[in-house]
């Protein structure tokens, strides 16, 4: 089996495979123990009522749903609350060790729009914990990793997915994987935008694959923007800013000192959920409130130097030394920054099965737990909970079939593909173009979409799409990145265009979509999740209808006296369409 | 604040090469890292210079270089720093790949070597672990694995002999394993032959390039040849058979005190322990009596609040050792050190 991808989710499905009984080939871009998973900071949802006794699974899913405005997928985040407990349990028994409660059980605190104290943490380095224990587990269990090389194209016999192709990227040699299944766990795409948090690797190869080879794209118009990234100096900006901050006690000025989330979301105030807090940062900004560089101030000097450096050590160490900033002494500035991708390839939720025989998905690779917006820490959760699920089906599943047979011309159609930059008759920058189409994305498809900015976004992606073609990079194949990057943008603009395509068609706004042309929630787009599939190279748009909940867990969301939790509110004040009141 | 361009001189060239410095010179932007600059060679002068870089934000530990001759993260290194040119090259303890990308994957074989976490097997899930004893383990987890430490060792660097010693990284990896409140492996067999700690000699080069700041020289080396120290040659032992030759239930010492036999159950001043009898509550150790009793502080919960109540005398056949001794060893402590200072002496000459 092979699974593309060492982050959390690739390292737990591998893991799990392997106690199947698969032999297991774990593949990824960069080193291990890198992946994007790292830069998590705040911490992992799972209701362990270690610190408020109060919460369970039902609370959770019910945060989960909402936050997501009710187009996530109920079964995966059933599944997602009631099974995060014992993978953060799990985790330990590898040998993380998280922050304690005074009697030695998992500390948790609280995040945005997690009704109770949830997240489990270990200061603002969760990730790396999390990463380490997961790598240090592996290779407990002898399981092997290919590390840098990057895969490029599913290679299918019939309908079933048999193998991978890509190269090395240390000696750019071709290499190929004849496996039974093949597991994505490749993370997001926030690297097609201009200011985002994410690091190269964030280009949706995975998920653009899983496209080519005719697996479905849940929801690629919702990408989440996280309120809080670095804004200045110019070199560090988009760099994460934990929420963490705020979960710690944390609070956002404006320029004129004024707490604004008062306002925007007087009960749930900084804790609101992410597009919530990132629109009043926009909105602010655009009202000419903004700080000196365009965001917000961001001030935890009230905790006090030492529970600073004790909970954020990693946001003081990170703004002292990029920033020149004391955040024991001066506010922090902030603004919104690409984070996450809610969509994804489409998965069944019991297994991580996506719509191709033998391709399975788990992770941010995968789609359909956070629906429109995801919650502060249901990431970590999920990459556990669904990376052990896709694992085990996906172990399960090669006990039954046999090895597919490579077909050559597959082999050779994707050799004449990646091998075209170096070819001397090309004349465009690589880079340039990524640029452009971050730049692009950035300015037509960002925070705020209007149908006029979506469109003239979109032939730029068709413009940019035809120029990539004529991408020429200099120098031979050893670890060349203007070759790999020449790659990885024919995978970005893929997907880019999905998620234009499907953002003009959602003329609504929900979560983290907020078209400033349709101000409001549609009912009728309420029910449905769009989908973006391959038609013969072209990316065409579909719709399903989203998942109906059973009677039992419905009736969690009815509240006595009112009639519908998607009634519409005035216009006026547009930070309330993102909530359902508790 | 755009000022005159910053000039940067890059080591290009490869393993079947000789290679050198290249000139660039680069915008200067303000607050601009050194990765910026090397982004922007590449971007607009050096499609295909290779460097590795994740994160930028000094949490996945992939950009290591040497700047202006000193082992740093490119991205957590302003260019305002420096006056005049600065110098990027690739880490020099490992072999070249290409510019500033080298072969690191030696690293990862040492890893493999290293025994992983091992809990008790009956040991109950959710763990209980006291917050000061987890505290301490923190500091080695932090590390992302630069291999910066790696790159500044001399045992690595200057001499390359790698088949002598696993580095600094790796004293820190054990140090988190040897440290974990319930971890049950002894690697100190490991550590005094093939991890090879004799090696280091505490100049503390590894921890002064620490990007995290872990003190790896202080904090996980020394604590860890105190360690080797009492297991492999147990002047410890040998004291504290002297002043409680009763102590009970103790298997014969093996004659070659290595790692593989079991060490005998012993407790120290400070050590936490758990109570066999029901809800294995938590105690710390006041005091090991002449008679080889230990006087105790139990451990009980009122809400969140601790509350130690004792001194109580328990036997030791009535606890188990919830891991090994902590920082400060209470019996020969002082002759522990003795041996490590007389340990470098010799060493040195060797």
């Amino acid at each position: 089996m092979l699974v593309i991808g060492a982050g959390g989710a690739g390292m737990r499905a591998a893991i799990e495979a392997a106690a199947a009984g698969a032999r297991v080939n774990v593949v990824c871009k960069s080193l291990l123990g890198k992946a994007h998973t790292v830069m998590a900071e705040g911490g992992i949802a799972a209701a362990l009522g270690n610190v408020d006794p109060d919460d369970n699974w039902q609370v959770h899913f019910q945060d989960t749903m909402r936050g997501g405005q009710l187009i996530n997928n109920w079964r995966m985040a059933e599944l997602h609350a009631r099974e995060s407990p014992d993978r953060v349990y799990e985790l330990e028994t590898y040998g993380a060790i998280f922050d304690r409660t005074p009697d030695g059980r998992i500390l948790q605190r609280a995040f945005g729009a997690h009704t109770y104290r949830r997240l489990c943490h270990v200061g603002d380095r969760t990730g790396l914990e999390m990463i380490r224990s997961l790598q240090d587990r592996i290779v407990q269990l002898g399981i092997e990793v290919h590390m840098e090389v990057t895969l490029t194209r599913l290679l299918k016999d019939g309908d079933r997915v048999v193998g991978a192709f890509g190269y090395n990227r240390i000696d750019g040699r071709f290499v190929a994987f004849r496996s039974k299944a093949v597991i994505m766990a490749t993370g997001g795409w926030g690297r097609i935008y201009k200011v985002t948090s994410n690091s190269w690797e964030g280009t949706g190869d995975g998920v653009a694959m899983g496209f080519d080879a005719g697996a479905e794209v849940l929801d690629p118009e919702m990408v989440q923007f996280h309120p809080t990234g670095m804004v200045w100096p110019p070199g560090v900006r988009g760099i994460l800013v934990t929420e963490a901050v705020r979960g710690e006690g944390g609070y956002l000025t404006n320029s004129e000192g004024k707490r604004f989330m008062l306002e925007y979301d007087p009960k749930k105030k900084e804790l609101s959920s992410r597009d919530v807090v990132a629109r009043s940062i926009y909105k602010e900004v655009q009202a000419g409130r903004g700080t000196e560089h365009g965001g917000a101030n961001l001030d935890v000097r009230h905790l006090g130097a030492e529970k600073i450096k004790k909970k954020l050590p990693s946001m003081y160490e990170q703004f002292l030394k990029l920033a020149d900033v004391d955040i024991t002494k001066a506010p922090m500035e902030v603004a919104p920054t690409i984070h996450y991708a809610m969509g994804g390839l489409r998965v069944e939720a019991e297994t991580g099965a996506t719509t191709v025989p033998g391709l399975y998905a788990a992770g941010e690779a995968a789609a359909g737990l956070h629906g429109a917006n995801r919650l502060g820490g249901n990431s970590l959760s999920d990459l556990l909970v669904f990376g052990k699920r896709a694992g085990a089906a996906a172990g399960a599943y090669v006990r039954d079939v046999g090895l597919g047979k490579i077909d050559e011309r597959q082999v050779t159609e994707e050799q004449r593909i990646v091998l075209l930059p170096l070819s001397a008759d090309g004349t465009e920058n690589t880079y340039l173009l990524q640029q452009q189409l971050q730049q692009a994305m950035q300015d037509g498809a960002g925070l705020a979409r209007e149908e006029k900015s979506l469109k003239t976004c979109l032939d730029r992606i068709l413009e940019l799409r035809q120029r990539a073609a004529r991408i020429h990079v200099p120098g031979s194949r050893k670890y060349n990145p203007g070759w790999h990057t020449a790659r990885d943008l024919r995978f970005m603009l893929t997907i880019a265009e999905a998620i234009v395509r499907a953002a003009i068609e959602r003329r609504e706004s929900r979560g983290a979509h907020w078209r400033l042309d349709y101000l409001e929630k549609d009912p009728a787009l309420g029910r449905v999740n769009f989908i973006a599939y391959n038609d013969g190279g072209h990316v065409k748009l579909k719709t399903r209808p989203v998942p109906e909940m059973p009677a039992e867990l419905a009736k969690l969301f009815v509240e006595p006296g009112s009639p519908s939790p998607a009634s519409t509110p005035p216009a006026a004040t547009p930070p309330k369409a993102q909530q359902v009141r508790t | 604040m755009s000022s005159a361009p910053i000039v940067l001189q890059i080591f290009r060239g490869d393993a079947d090469s000789t290679g050198g410095e290249q000139r660039f010179e680069v915008p200067s932007v303000e607050g601009m890292v050194v990765l910026d600059a090397v982004h922007y060679v590449q971007a607009n002068f050096a499609n295909d210079l290779a460097c590795r870089w994740n994160c930028k934000a000094a949490k996945c530990g992939s950009c290591s270089a040497e700047i202006n001759g000193r082992p740093r993260l490119m991205c957590k290194t302003r260019v305002d720093e420096f006056v005049g040119e600065i110098h990027v090259g690739p880490m020099r303890a490992f072999p070249l790949i290409k510019d500033l990308v080298t072969d690191v994957s030696w690293n990862y074989e040492v890893n493999k070597q290293i025994p992983g976490f091992a809990p008790a097997a009956n040991e109950p899930v959710p763990y209980r672990m006291l917050p000061e004893d987890t505290e301490r383990v923190y500091e080695y987890r932090k590390c992302i694995e630069c291999f910066l430490c790696q790159d500044v060792c001399h045992v690595l660097r200057n001499h390359d002999d790698k088949s002598a010693y696993y580095g600094p990284r790796y004293m820190v990896r054990i140090a988190a394993l040897e440290m974990h409140p319930l971890d049950t492996q002894t690697r100190t067999g490991l550590l005094h032959g093939k991890a090879g700690i004799g090696m280091c000699n505490i100049t503390k080069c590894c921890q002064e390039v620490c990007p995290e700041h872990i003190k790896i020289t202080d904090n996980a080396i020394i604590p860890l040849k105190e360690r080797t120290a009492t297991d492999v040659y147990d002047p410890v032992a040998r004291i504290a058979r002297k002043l409680l030759p009763s102590r009970a239930g103790q298997p014969a010492e093996s004659p070659d005190g290595l790692a593989g036999a079991t060490p005998p159950q012993r407790f120290a001043v400070k050590d936490v322990i758990r109570l066999k009898t029901r809800g294995r509550r938590f105690a710390r150790v006041a005091n090991v009596l002449p008679d080889g009793k230990l006087q105790v502080w139990i451990l009980h919960m009122n809400g969140k609040v601790q509350h130690w109540d004792g001194p109580k005398i328990v036997r030791t056949s009535d606890v188990t050792n919830n891991y090994g001794p902590l920082d400060e060893v209470g019996i020969g402590g002082k002759l522990v050190e003795q041996y490590i200072t007389e340990d470098h002496a010799a060493e040195q000459h060797g």
